[in-house]
């Protein structure tokens, strides 16, 4: 059971009502770029990645099947009066930023502004047009754990 | 960018009602193993991060209004997580199943080369793993599902 050693490993899917104007946004406001487009005879996407530095997202349409998902369903937010069950976060080299200018101008909404955190790394949080939740954080100095629970009043273990 | 195990490049956060048992529960499912558990000085968790190889997945709670479990919005989920395994897929299911997992899609090899399950959370997330068992060309699986693959919008 050994987990494929590659930072795919672990990989989101993003839920569109619009997946294809999901692809063009995410590519303007966060320079994200499409690298597997998979379309069925209709057009529409049966499946879709993106590349964001090393890491890749699959972007696709809402989706449900009781055959295939019992009773879940995949939506988008925009189907949800905006709630959303998960969420991503990506790292950013450097930058952050002007990524979040960038964001900003192609009509991204900022919930959260750059801002350094206690654990180092500086944050901002993003809605996009369909209210999925982006986190990007760009590491700005290396705290030990000692100091971030001094800096927060936080306990923190490596488990439960 | 250097090798930084502690802050990986992407992770996907996983919310939950109940996200202490959400963490006790994804390691005996699947394998994944907890790293970091922040909690506030009432005891209720801040943060969690849960390793699977090189993989992250954080396991939070409902910390605002529109951030919600499936339980709590009628099975409805959001995004999902794909989880790449290297071997023994049908034994991780297994697993999985042992521990209250729901498979709603038992392993099945799929037309593009991979053999796949989707398990269903307590809460109602919903987990897909895969384990390639066939390295096909986009030729060769566009063919096989009448997909039509391309590198560009």
């Amino acid at each position: 059971m050994t987990p494929q050693p590659s930072i795919t490993g672990v990989e989101s899917v993003v839920f569109y009502r619009d997946p294809m104007a999901a692809l063009r946004w995410l590519e303007r406001a966060f320079g994200f770029e499409t690298n597997l487009l998979v379309t069925d005879d209709q057009g529409q996407v049966a499946h879709a990645t993106m590349a964001a530095g090393p890491t890749t997202l699959g972007v696709g349409g809402e989706w449900a099947s009781p055959e295939l998902l019992g009773p879940a369903a995949l939506v988008s937010p925009a189907s949800l009066e905006g709630r959303g069950t998960q969420f991503v976060r990506i790292r950013l080299a450097d930058g952050i930023d002007a990524h979040c200018e960038r964001a900003r101008a192609a009509g991204a909404r900022i919930v959260q502004e750059p801002e350094d955190q206690f654990y180092g790394d500086r944050t901002y949080r993003v809605l996009d047009p369909e209210g999925h939740v982006w986190n990007f954080n760009q590491p700005l100095a290396d705290v030990s754990t000692g100091e971030m629970e001094q800096r927060s009043g936080l306990t923190i273990r490596t488990s439960l | 960018m250097p090798d930084d195990h502690t802050r990986p490049s992407f992770a996907s956060a996983v919310c939950y009602q109940d996200p202490k048992a959400a963490l006790k529960w994804l390691e005996a499912a699947f394998a994944f193993e907890p790293f970091m558990v922040i909690t506030m000085p009432n005891g209720d968790l801040a943060h969690s991060e849960m390793r699977f190889g090189d993989g992250v997945v954080m396991v939070g709670s409902e910390w605002n209004e529109s951030t919600k479990s499936p339980a709590s919005i009628g099975g409805k989920t959001t995004q999902t997580v794909h989880v790449h395994l290297t071997e023994d897929i049908d034994a991780h299911c297994d697993r999985a199943r042992k521990a209250g997992a729901v498979i709603e899609m038992e392993p099945a090899d799929q037309f593009y080369g991979d053999r796949s399950y989707r398990a269903r959370d307590p809460e109602g997330h919903i987990w897909t793993f895969s384990q390639t068992v066939k390295a096909m060309t986009r030729e060769e699986w566009d063919k096989a599902g009448g997909t039509v693959t391309t590198d560009r919008l």
